[in-house]
Parts: C-alpha cells; sequence; structure tokens
C-alpha cells in the first residue's frame, strides 16, 4: 500500500509479488477460498504451524498439498491413522549388524513441509510425539538431539471432532499450530465453478500445472522481514486486552496463553505484509483473532450444548474492546 | 419267704476310701503386670476414666450463644409470638445458607463449578490513554491548532481522523463506536461516494498512528489538505 506522503521503510516488494504468484497459482485450482489461501501464505511468513479443518470433500488436502507445491522445499506426507506409532513419524534405532551399533533411521517428519493428512485419525500416543518437533524444531531420540531445517513449516488437516473414527487433539498440541483454518463449504456459484472447471479439464493430475514459486530459503528470508515489522505499544496492549479478555470471560473454560498473544502479534505482521504495510493495524489483529484463538479457548459445557461456537465468543469480546485510536 | 429269699443279700455298697489331699507341689511362675507399660497407659487420655466434667465446651457455648442471638421473642414480660417467628425465620435462614455453602464446597472441590461466584467479565485494566475521550466533546478546532502549532503533528493527524469520523457520523453516513476499526468504517461507507476519499485519510492516519512515520512541517500541510478538503465536501 503507496503513500505518497511517507517513504517506505521496508521492502515487501518481494513478499508480494511471491504472495501474489501463490495466490494466482492456487487460484487456478482451487475455486473461491480466498481468505483461506491468505490465511495459509499468512501462516508460513509468520513461522507457524496451520491446521486446516472441514468436512470431507472441501479440498483440505489439496490446497495444503498446492501451497507445499507452490515451494521448492523438501516435501513429507504423513498420513495419521489410528494404528500409526510414534516411531512411525519421528524415526527409530535400528541395529546396523555390520557396524554392531544402532543407527537413527530418520521418519517422514524430517523435512521442510511436512502434511499430516487427517492428524486427529491418530490416538493421543501419536499426536504426543509432535510436542517437541513442532514447539522446539528438534527431535530427542537415544539422547541425541536432531534439529529441524528451515524452513519447518507443519500443514495438518483434520475433520471436525463429531466426524465418525476421530479424536480431539491435545490442547497442548492445538496450541502449537499458529492458525486453525476452517473450510466452508463454496457457494453456488463456486460450486457451479468447479464442477465446469472439473469437466473441462484434460489431465487428472491437477498439481501438474503448479510451479514453484519460492524456495525455501526465500521463506527463511522473508520470516526475518516479517519478524521486523513495527507494531506500536498501543497495539500491543489491545493484543493483551482481548487474550485477558479471554480469561476472564464466563463463556469460557480455558482462555488464551501467553504464547497465543504471541502468536496474533506474528500473524498479525505476516497479514499486514501481504497487505504492503511495514506496520500493524488493528485491522489485522482483529482478522488473525479468531484463526489463532479458535482452538486455544474453550467453551464452558453449556455453552457447547448451546451451540455456541468460539468464533462467536471471539467476535463477542473483541466487540468490548475499544480500538486504540 | 423263699421268694423273697432270693433279694436277701448283703449291702453290696462299696465303702470308700478315705480321701487323700494331695498338694500340688510343682512350682508356679507369677507373672506381674509391666508398671512401666500401664504407667504408659496411665499416661493417655483414652484411658483415664476420672469423669472431671467442667461444662459445655468452648465451642457447645459458642453455638449455644449463636443461636441465642436469633432468640428474639424473649422479653421480661414473657415471650412475643412475632419475635419469636423472626427468630426461627433467621434460623432456618442461616441453616439453609450454611448446608448450601457446604455443597458449593464440595462440589467445587470435586471440580463442578457452577460459575455462581464466578468474576463478571470485565475489561483488563491496561490505559491506552486516548480511551476516555468522547469525539463529541472534543474542541477539535482548538485542540489540532494547538498540536499542530506545538509540532505534534501525530497528534494533530489524529484529531483530524477523529474529526472526520466524527462528521460521518453527525452525517449519518457511519454510526461511529469505539470498537469499530477503520476498516469497518470503510465498509459501512460501501454505498458512498466518500469512500474512496475516506479511505486514503485512513490509510494517513494509519501511517502516521500505527505506523510511527515521521510527520514534517510539509507533509501535515498535504495531509491537513486532504482532510481540510473532505470536510469542505462533506459541510
Amino acid at each position: 500500500m503507496e503513500n505518497e506522503n511517507f517513504e517506505q521503510r521496508t521492502d515487501l516488494s518481494k513478499l508480494n509479488t511471491a504472495v501474489e504468484q501463490i495466490k494466482a497459482s492456487l487460484g487456478k485450482i482451487i475455486v473461491g477460498q480466498h481468505q483461506v489461501i491468505e490465511l495459509v501464505i499468512a501462516g508460513i511468513l509468520a513461522d507457524g504451524h496451520i491446521l486446516i479443518e472441514g468436512v470431507p470433500g472441501v479440498a483440505k488436502t489439496l490446497t495444503a498439498k498446492l501451497v507445499a507445491k507452490s515451494i521448492d522445499a523438501q516435501y513429507s506426507r504423513i498420513q495419521f491413522t489410528p494404528d500409526l506409532m510414534p516411531s512411525d513419524v519421528l524415526g527409530t534405532s535400528v541395529f546396523n549388524t555390520k557396524t554392531g551399533e544402532f543407527e537413527y533411521k530418520k521418519g517422514p517428519v524430517f523435512g521442510n513441509i511436512i502434511l499430516i493428512d487427517e492428524i486427529n485419525r491418530a490416538p493421543a500416543k501419536t499426536q504426543a510425539a509432535l510436542f517437541e518437533v513442532m514447539e522446539e524444531r528438534q527431535i530427542t531420540m537415544d539422547g541425541e538431539a536432531y534439529k529441524m531445517q528451515e524452513p519447518f513449516i507443519v500443514l495438518a488437516t483434520q475433520n471436525p471432532v463429531e466426524q465418525e473414527g476421530t479424536y480431539r487433539l491435545p490442547e497442548a498440541q492445538l496450541d502449537r499450530f499458529l492458525f486453525k483454518i476452517e473450510i466452508a463449504y463454496p457457494s453456488l456459484e463456486e460450486e457451479i465453478t468447479i464442477i465446469t472447471q472439473q469437466h473441462q479439464q484434460k489431465t487428472a493430475d491437477q498439481l501438474a500445472e503448479i510451479n514453484a514459486v519460492l524456495q525455501a530459503a526465500d521463506i527463511v528470508s522473508l520470516r526475518q522481514t516479517v519478524r521486523g515489522l513495527h507494531v506500536e505499544e498501543k497495539i500491543l496492549a489491545f493484543v493483551a486486552r482481548i487474550i485477558h479478555e479471554t480469561r476472564n470471560n464466563k463463556s469460557l473454560y480455558l482462555g488464551g496463553s501467553p504464547r497465543a498473544s504471541l502468536a496474533v502479534v506474528n500473524a498479525a505482521k505476516a497479514i499486514a505484509a501481504i497487505a504492503g504495510r511495514d506496520f500493524v493495524t488493528p485491522d489485522d489483529i482483529v482478522k488473525v483473532a479468531a484463526p489463532v484463538l479458535r482452538h486455544r479457548i474453550m467453551l464452558t459445557p453449556d455453552k457447547e450444548m448451546e451451540g455456541v461456537s468460539p468464533d462467536d465468543v471471539i467476535a463477542q469480546i473483541i466487540q468490548k474492546i475499544e480500538i486504540p485510536r | 419267704m423263699a421268694a423273697l429269699s432270693c433279694f436277701a443279700k448283703t449291702d453290696t455298697v462299696a465303702k470308700k476310701k478315705p480321701a487323700v489331699v494331695r498338694y500340688d507341689t510343682a512350682s508356679v511362675a507369677i507373672r506381674h503386670f509391666d508398671a512401666t507399660a500401664i504407667n504408659e497407659f496411665k499416661k493417655q487420655p483414652e484411658f483415664n476414666y476420672n469423669d472431671n466434667y467442667s461444662g459445655p465446651s468452648l465451642w457447645t457455648r459458642f453455638w449455644k450463644w449463636f443461636w441465642s442471638l436469633f432468640d428474639f421473642g424473649k422479653t421480661t414480660t414473657g415471650y412475643s409470638r412475632f419475635w419469636v417467628w423472626v427468630g426461627r425465620i433467621l434460623k432456618y435462614l442461616v441453616i439453609v445458607g450454611g448446608v448450601g455453602a457446604l455443597v458449593l464446597l464440595i462440589l467445587k472441590s470435586a471440580g463442578i463449578d457452577l460459575g455462581l461466584f464466578r468474576k463478571r467479565s470485565r475489561s483488563a485494566g491496561i490505559p491506552y490513554g486516548e480511551f476516555d475521550e468522547n469525539i463529541h466533546e472534543i474542541d477539535f478546532a482548538k485542540d489540532i491548532e494547538q498540536a499542530a502549532s506545538a509540532g505534534n503533528y501525530k497528534l494533530a493527524v489524529r484529531l483530524l481522523y477523529l474529526r472526520t469520523l466524527k462528521q460521518l457520523n453527525d452525517n449519518g453516513l457511519i454510526e461511529w463506536q469505539p470498537n469499530k476499526t477503520n476498516q469497518a468504517y470503510v465498509m459501512e461507507l460501501s454505498n458512498s461516494p466518500n469512500q474512496d476519499i475516506f479511505k486514503q485519510l485512513t490509510n494517513q492516519f494509519e501511517y502516521v498512528w500505527y505506523g510511527d512515520f515521521a510527520v514534517t512541517g510539509d507533509s501535515y500541510k498535504n495531509i491537513s489538505q486532504m482532510f481540510g478538503s473532505f470536510k469542505e465536501g462533506r459541510s
């Protein structure tokens, strides 16, 4: 966003070009879902992990695969199943008969972009294996720490917990996801476009149309830029008030953690950068509040039974707080 | 006689031998109570059967005094029925309240929160400085002039923007609410020809107020003119 009265302090041209390319690339296949795509890009720029939730058939996995394809980095996919073991994710020590020693065989979690499909189909034991790697970006195995390569992004998809054969993810793990993005059903016009596109498509492989527009090193550099954006103190106080309010709200059993406060600020920085600004506005905070907080807060049982959603409560909380102006 | 003679036998009851007293001369080991153990037992209050009752305990006396507080009806001439009933009702209320408190305490310790005594949701006491303002009470002309002449262009731009919001609200184009974001106001003007220019003004304000961009005298002049022409156009 240009302003003739002020000179740009930060060069965001590379970032904005890359974002536009990714959007254009994904827009070829994904119909609509502009907000979902923007949030996924923001999540990647904010150095966060992303959880995509939606009922079967709304292109959760396809979105994640397309994002992964548009970045030239080591991609790995893990299909979570009820019988998956932690060692199937992290890797395991195998005895080498030639050397007579145990050797660590790395699991599929070693990579830059990890697509965990149907994450909530594996039980808590396997979920717990992801705690360390998602937060600390390392794995400790047999007393030795193995660092993940930068960038390390977990893109996970899940069905809503009400669906058959799913488990509720542990709170500690949910807190490690920067965003929980909910994919809704497309509108009627969008649905018609989807059917028409599929009908006219000559090849079955949709992914073949997507080319990588960013290198892994570019992501690291863009993240550095996003991290350096300006955030006024009054905006930080605004974030703190929102999170504080979640802890005192009578509709909530569990409020946001300090990690949630940091996540809101980091995500808002990425949204500001995508908008072409090198500073954060209250609008950026409001925009990211629901995707950052909806999986971190817990409704009281009575509110859950009343059918109130976390997004409703977040909106109510924000409405109660004065915008710093 | 002959028949009887068959029974005529001599008395056959045996004569007992005289009793002989035999003395148990075996040695007997006499067992004595352990004096130390007995003394130990004696020290324990559970084995003290001395009935030294010295009246009701402090606890009993407290409750007796407590319930006497509700004994309103007693007068020098007898009992007043009305006050007796007041006292009784109060007694029952205290009992019900006490039982209720006990139940709540048990539920709370069991992790069941009924939310009866939860703190009402309230805003965190983080001061912003600008929060107590009401845009309808600000003397914009004076305050903007003061800020600009003091070289506080940042504040002057903020006041210019607030004046614009007030103006739009007064004209019924937006509905001013302290909790609405700037983009919410831009969206409210979606069917108005003012939307584009208001968007530009919002952009100026955001660069200065949230972006902390330095405002020079010249740039302030430009910004002030933009706000001024919008004001003129609206009034």
